[in-house]
C-alpha cells in the first residue's frame, strides 16, 4: 500500500535548482533510506515532505491525501492535519531545552491532542522505556549525551503516534561511538514495520536494515533499488564514486583515530 | 551624637515619602513597559509593512533622544499640539510614568529582539512538525526560551530604570531626589545626597537579588 508517493517534485533557492523531477514511493512498512553527497537535495526533499520548505511544483501525496497538488498547497489547518500524522528526528536533536524530559514527550500531546494525563504519563514512560531512557524521564536535556538526546527526539515524534517517521541525518551530529545506540534504536522500529524514510550518511544501515535505498545526485533520483542494487551492483558511475569514495573516508577516519593513539 | 539621628530621621522621613513615589514610578513603568515592548518586538517583526515600519520607527525615535527630553514633551508639549492637546492634558505623575513606559517599551523591545535572535530555528521547526500552532509555539516553546536570554539585559535595564526615575523631578514629581535637594538647599549641607544615594542603592539590592532568584529559576 502506497503510504506516500512523490511526483515530478521541483525546488528552487533562488538559481539554485536543487529538487529536479523526483518521482518516489514509499509502501507502509518501508525503510527507504536516503544517500547522496551533501549538496545532492537529499535533506531539502525530506523537509519538503513534511513542509519545513516549500516546493515550487509536482505531487505530494500522502496517505491519500495531497500536501501538494500539481505546486498548490491546500489551506494551513489541512496541511497541518497530513504532518501530524509523520514525525521527525532532526540531525540537531532540536529537544526543547527548557523542559525536562518527560515534558518534552508530553508537549505535544498535551497541546495539541489534549490528551488525558495517565494515559499519557505511562506512554511517555513505556517509550522512553523503549529507548532505554526511563530512568533520565526527569533530566533536563543539556544534561544528556548526544546519543540520549536523539533517543528522546525519538521518543518524543513516537509520542504523537506517526504513521511515517522521518529522519534527517540522525546519527551525524553525535560522536561515533554514540551512533550505534540511535542506530539500534531505529532498527528496532524497523522490526515493528514502521515505515521510516531516512536521509543518512551510514552506509551500513542503509545496508542493513533499509528495503529500498535512493541515491540522490545534484537533485535528481540517480538509482533506486534494494540495498543490494546499489550497493553490490550500482549501476551509475557516480554510485560507484559515492560509494567507493565513502569507504576510503571511512578508512581515513579510523586510520586518523589510530594516529592519535598513537602520538598522544 | 543623638542630634545626628534627629537630623537623619528628619531629612530621612520626607524622602521616604518620595521613595514611595519613586517605587510607584518603578513600578507602573515595570508592569507596563515589558508587554508593550514585547508587542513592539512583534510588531517589527510582523509581515504587514505599515506595522514594521511603524514600530522601528518608533524605537528608532524613542532610543534616539534623552529621556529627559521625553519627559518634558508628554508633560509640556502635548497639551501644546494643536486639536488633540487639550485631550492630552496630564498629572505630572501620570506624565512621568507614560514618558517612562514609552521610553522603556523601546529598550525592552530591542532586549526581546536579541532574544528571539537566540533561539534556534530547529526549535520552531520541532514545534510545528509535532503539530504545535503558531501561538502555542511561541507561548510554550519560544517565549519561556527567551526569558531565560533576555533576563540579565532586563536585570540590568530595570537596574538603569530605577537611577532615571530621578529625572522626573524635572517636571516637579516629589521622588527622593526631590527631598534630598530640599535639604541640602535648605540645611547647606549635602549630606543628604549621600542618604538619598543609600535609598537607591537599597532598592537596586534588593532588584538584584530578584533577579538573581529569577535567572535560578529560569536556568536549564
Amino acid at each position: 500500500m502506497e503510504i506516500i508517493k512523490v511526483k515530478q517534485l521541483n525546488k528552487s533557492f533562488g538559481n539554485n535548482h536543487v529538487l529536479k523531477d523526483i518521482s518516489f514511493t514509499v509502501n507502509k512498512g518501508d525503510v527507504m533510506a536516503i544517500i547522496g553527497s551533501s549538496g545532492s537535495g537529499k535533506s531539502t526533499l525530506l523537509r519538503c515532505l513534511i513542509d519545513l520548505e516549500k516546493a515550487d511544483s509536482g505531487d505530494i501525496i500522502m496517505e491519500g491525501k495531497p500536501l501538494l497538488k500539481d505546486g498548490i498547497y491546500p489551506s494551513a489547518p489541512e496541511i497541518r492535519t497530513i504532518i501530524m500524522k509523520m514525525g521527525m528526528v532532526f540531525q540537531h536533536f532540536n529537544l526543547f531545552p527548557h523542559l525536562t524530559v518527560r515534558q518534552n514527550l508530553e508537549l505535544a500531546p498535551k497541546v495539541v491532542k489534549k490528551e488525558e494525563v495517565v494515559a499519557m504519563n505511562t506512554r511517555a514512560e513505556a517509550y522512553l522505556n523503549k529507548v532505554g531512557l526511563l530512568d533520565r524521564i526527569d533530566a533536563m536535556p543539556s544534561t544528556l549525551s548526544g546519543g540520549e538526546k536523539q533517543r528522546v527526539a525519538i521518543a518524543r515524534a513516537l509520542m504523537m503516534n506517526p504513521d511515517i517517521l522521518l529522519f534527517d541525518e540522525p546519527t551525524s551530529a553525535l560522536d561515533p561511538e554514540l551512533t550505534g545506540e540511535v542506530l539500534s534504536v531505529m532498527q528496532s522500529l524497523a522490526n515493528e514495520h514502521m515505515t521510516m524514510v531516512v536521509v543518512t550518511h551510514e552506509m551500513g544501515f542503509a545496508r542493513e536494515v533499509a528495503n529500498k535505498v535512493v541515491f540522490m545526485d545534484s537533485g535528481t533520483i540517480l538509482e533506486e533499488g534494494t540495498p543490494e542494487d546499489i550497493f553490490i551492483h550500482p549501476k551509475e558511475k557516480r554510485t560507484q564514486e559515492f560509494l567507493s569514495s565513502i569507504l576510503r573516508e571511512q578508512k581515513k577516519k579510523s586510520h586518523k583515530k589510530y594516529r592519535l593513539k598513537k602520538y598522544c | 551624637m543623638s542630634d545626628f539621628y534627629i537630623y537623619l530621621s528628619n531629612i530621612t522621613v520626607p524622602m521616604l515619602q518620595g521613595m514611595v513615589i519613586t517605587l510607584s514610578v518603578f513600578a507602573v513603568t515595570i508592569v507596563c513597559s515589558l508587554p508593550l515592548g514585547f508587542m513592539f518586538t512583534l510588531m517589527a517583526r510582523s509581515r504587514i509593512a505599515p506595522i514594521k515600519s511603524f514600530a522601528k520607527g518608533y524605537i528608532y525615535v524613542v532610543r534616539g533622544t534623552p529621556l529627559l527630553l521625553q519627559i518634558m514633551f508628554v508633560y509640556f508639549g502635548l497639551p501644546l499640539l494643536p486639536g488633540i492637546g487639550d485631550y492630552l492634558v496630564f498629572e505630572r505623575f501620570t506624565a512621568a510614568c507614560i514618558a517612562f513606559c514609552m521610553n522603556y517599551a523601546a529598550y525592552f523591545a530591542e532586549i526581546f529582539r536579541g532574544g528571539l535572535l537566540a533561539i534556534d530555528k530547529g526549535q520552531y521547526e520541532a514545534a510545528k512538525v509535532l503539530g504545535l500552532t503558531k501561538i502555542e509555539t511561541m507561548t510554550r516553546v519560544v517565549i519561556p526560551q527567551m526569558i531565560r536570554v533576555c533576563l540579565p539585559a532586563i536585570s540590568n535595564e530595570t537596574i538603569t530604570l530605577v537611577k532615571d526615575t530621578a529625572l522626573v523631578t524635572v517636571i516637579g514629581v516629589a521622588e527622593i531626589l526631590h527631598y534630598a535637594k530640599t535639604s541640602v538647599n535648605r540645611d547647606g549641607d549635602t549630606f543628604a545626597f549621600l542618604v538619598a544615594g543609600a535609598l537607591y542603592l537599597m532598592i537596586n539590592f534588593v532588584i538584584t537579588m530578584v533577579f538573581k532568584k529569577l535567572e535560578n529559576k529560569y536556568e536549564f
